[in-house]
């Protein structure tokens, strides 16, 4: 490909990953263990993949230590993008309420500071049949909503950008399956440091990369045939004859500049050993540019 | 840092309302100004020079250098700035305050924070009946702020409070949380007799009470996270003034079941 670069051993194509705007929330989940507090982020921010079929796109942000969480307990903060905060406030109230009120001594605060406000426990108070009181504390307005062990805490609401970026992206294309995979966690793992960002797929990494539409009337969205190891011979295909297996990483921020800084720090992790590992090629997934308004360039990253 | 300094004039025979005083503070530029500032209108009028000898310059705060528990009113309406009394004062101190800080080395009569939204005051001696209560003018007692007090508290402390902190280092009278509608009202010593009598919602936390009105029902101990959550929010606000730390579990007893019973009393040490 022209202008592409070639980093210890792996090729960077001279492309752009094409994101578009977002509306992010988030919420902090405490429990009395880290356990329990891990377990109702992830239960909550399951079935949170892709905005196209899940209604938003969810994952952990980070796990936080007691002193960074309002009760002083272990937490974990989750992230939540979708089309727009009107889309978002059934999607938190549902996962609030099935997942997090739900879970054995959980807790749900405000995880985002924002001009627009999500209901939190002032859409789940009702729940408590009347028994619902409110507190507030250093400026915040918190329920309690009794339940079967105690007491469900939750903020009365928590606030939504509608700056936030989602569909960063990474291609990596490579000659090992197994190896493709393992360098992806790496890009996963490092992506994971870098603060209000989430990759919502399985483990971070998504196997079905699709493209805008399809032969079939109502389907949005499609295999990426392209991208298809198996139908190199009998498609227009964008793989080189050694390429088996392509899996995409798809980054949401809550900035720009989150997605950039996310994408940066896959790229570095896959150009450290990517080589070693039968990646031959990092490329990114667009549209030409003509959809999305923010573009990042591979060649600005490395 | 400097100071506008106020020293009571000897021979004050009369109770003074010195409620004039937080606007005068306001527009007084210097110390002639606020010298001059009207204190009391009527047939006896008194400007602030009268009652008080004033000095220094206009900075961070004002300092009364010689309180008096005839002074009733003090830092009445208190919106920003600094005021320190050095010794008691009377009445109504703090009444409507909306912000800013009110220090107070000494005892205070009744009445303290009534009506008040805002600010904080901190008094190192007791105070007497109806702290943050309601009053003349008010439709409910304290509506925000925090009152932290040394000593001791008198009856009906928190009365008709809707928000805010009331903390007493001490014991309070008896009745304390009487018609609470919010808020938290907190006696490290002890609540005195019957509190939150008619308390519609709120919080009374203490080790013990003196007794408990028939119309508290005991709920059991629970390790409550809403106190977590409100402790660490005081210990951020309120630095040293924060209360101490409550303990995992506390007692709830809720009530006042003679109306909604949505307030409680958390004892501690139960």
């Amino acid at each position: 490909m022209t202008g592409a670069l070639i980093k210890n051993g792996v090729t960077i194509d001279d492309t752009f990953a094409e994101a578009f705007g977002m509306a992010g929330t988030g919420l902090i989940i405490t429990a009395e263990t880290a356990k329990w507090a891990n377990q109702c982020a992830v239960t909550m921010t399951g079935f949170g993949t892709s905005v196209i079929g899940c209604g938003a796109e969810c994952g952990i942000d980070r796990i936080l230590t007691p002193d960074e969480t309002p009760d002083g307990r272990p937490g974990v903060r989750v992230l939540m993008f979708g089309f727009s905060a009107d889309a978002l406030i059934p999607q938190v109230a549902n996962r609030v309420g099935q997942c997090v009120l739900t879970s054995p001594g959980s807790a749900c605060y405000a995880g985002v500071e924002g001009p627009v406000k999500i209901a939190l426990g002032s859409s789940l108070r009702k729940f408590a049949d009347g028994f619902q009181t409110a507190r507030r504390a250093g400026g915040h307005r918190y329920w309690r909503i009794p339940v079967m062990d105690g007491e469900f805490v939750c903020e009365d609401a928590t606030g939504c950008v509608s700056d936030a970026v989602g569909g960063g992206n990474l291609l990596l294309l490579g000659r090992d399956p197994a190896g493709c995979l393992e360098m992806a966690e790496r890009a996963v793992a490092a992506i994971a440091a870098v603060p209000n960002v989430i990759t919502p797929f399985p483990g971070g990494i998504v196997r079905s990369g699709s493209k805008v539409g399809s032969r079939y009337q109502g389907m949005f969205a499609s295999a990426n045939d392209a991208f298809a190891p198996t139908l190199k011979g009998a498609t227009k295909s964008e793989l080189g004859p050694e390429t088996r297996s392509v899996l995409e990483i798809v980054i949401d921020g809550l900035t720009a500049q989150s997605v950039a800084d996310a994408m940066r720090a896959g790229l570095a992790a896959i150009i450290a050993d990517g080589g070693h590992h039968g990646v031959t090629r990092v490329s990114a997934g667009n549209y030409g540019g003509k959809l999305g308004p923010h573009h990042y360039h591979l060649k600005d990253l490395v | 840092m400097s100071h506008l300094f106020l020293k009571v004039r000897s021979g004050m025979t009369d109770r003074i309302d010195v409620s004039a005083l937080t606007a005068a503070l306001v527009v007084a530029h210097t110390a002639d100004d606020l010298a001059r500032a009207a204190l009391t209108t009527g047939p006896h009028a008194l400007a602030v020079g009268d009652v008080f000898d004033v000095s220094g310059t206009r900075g961070d705060g004002t300092v009364i250098e010689t309180g008096s528990a005839r002074l009733d009113g003090l830092g009445e309406g208190l919106a920003v700035g600094i005021l320190m009394i050095e010794g008691n004062v009377g009445i109504r101190a703090g009444r409507g305050m909306r912000g800013g800080r009110l220090e107070i080395k000494g005892a205070v009569g009744d009445h303290l924070a009534t009506g008040m939204k805002g600010g904080v005051i901190h008094v190192t001696g007791s105070a007497g009946d109806g702290v943050g209560a309601l009053s003349a003018g008010f439709r409910f007692g304290m509506t925000g702020g925090t009152v932290v007090i040394d000593g001791d508290v008198g009856a009906r402390a928190g009365d008709r409070m809707r928000r805010g902190l009331i903390l007493v280092r001490g014991k309070t009278g008896p009745a304390a949380g009487s018609r609470m509608v919010g808020g938290t009202v907190i006696a490290e010593g002890e609540l005195g007799a019957d509190p939150g009598p008619l308390m519609r919602r709120g919080t009374l936390i203490a080790p013990h009470a003196e007794s408990l009105l028939a119309t508290f029902s005991d709920c059991g101990v629970h390790d409550l996270v809403i106190l977590k959550v409100m402790w660490r929010a005081w210990a951020q606000s309120l630095g040293p003034l924060a209360p101490k730390p409550i303990p995992a579990l506390v007692r709830r007893f809720a009530g006042d079941l003679a109306t909604i019973g949505k307030g409680e009393v958390l004892l501690t040490a139960a």
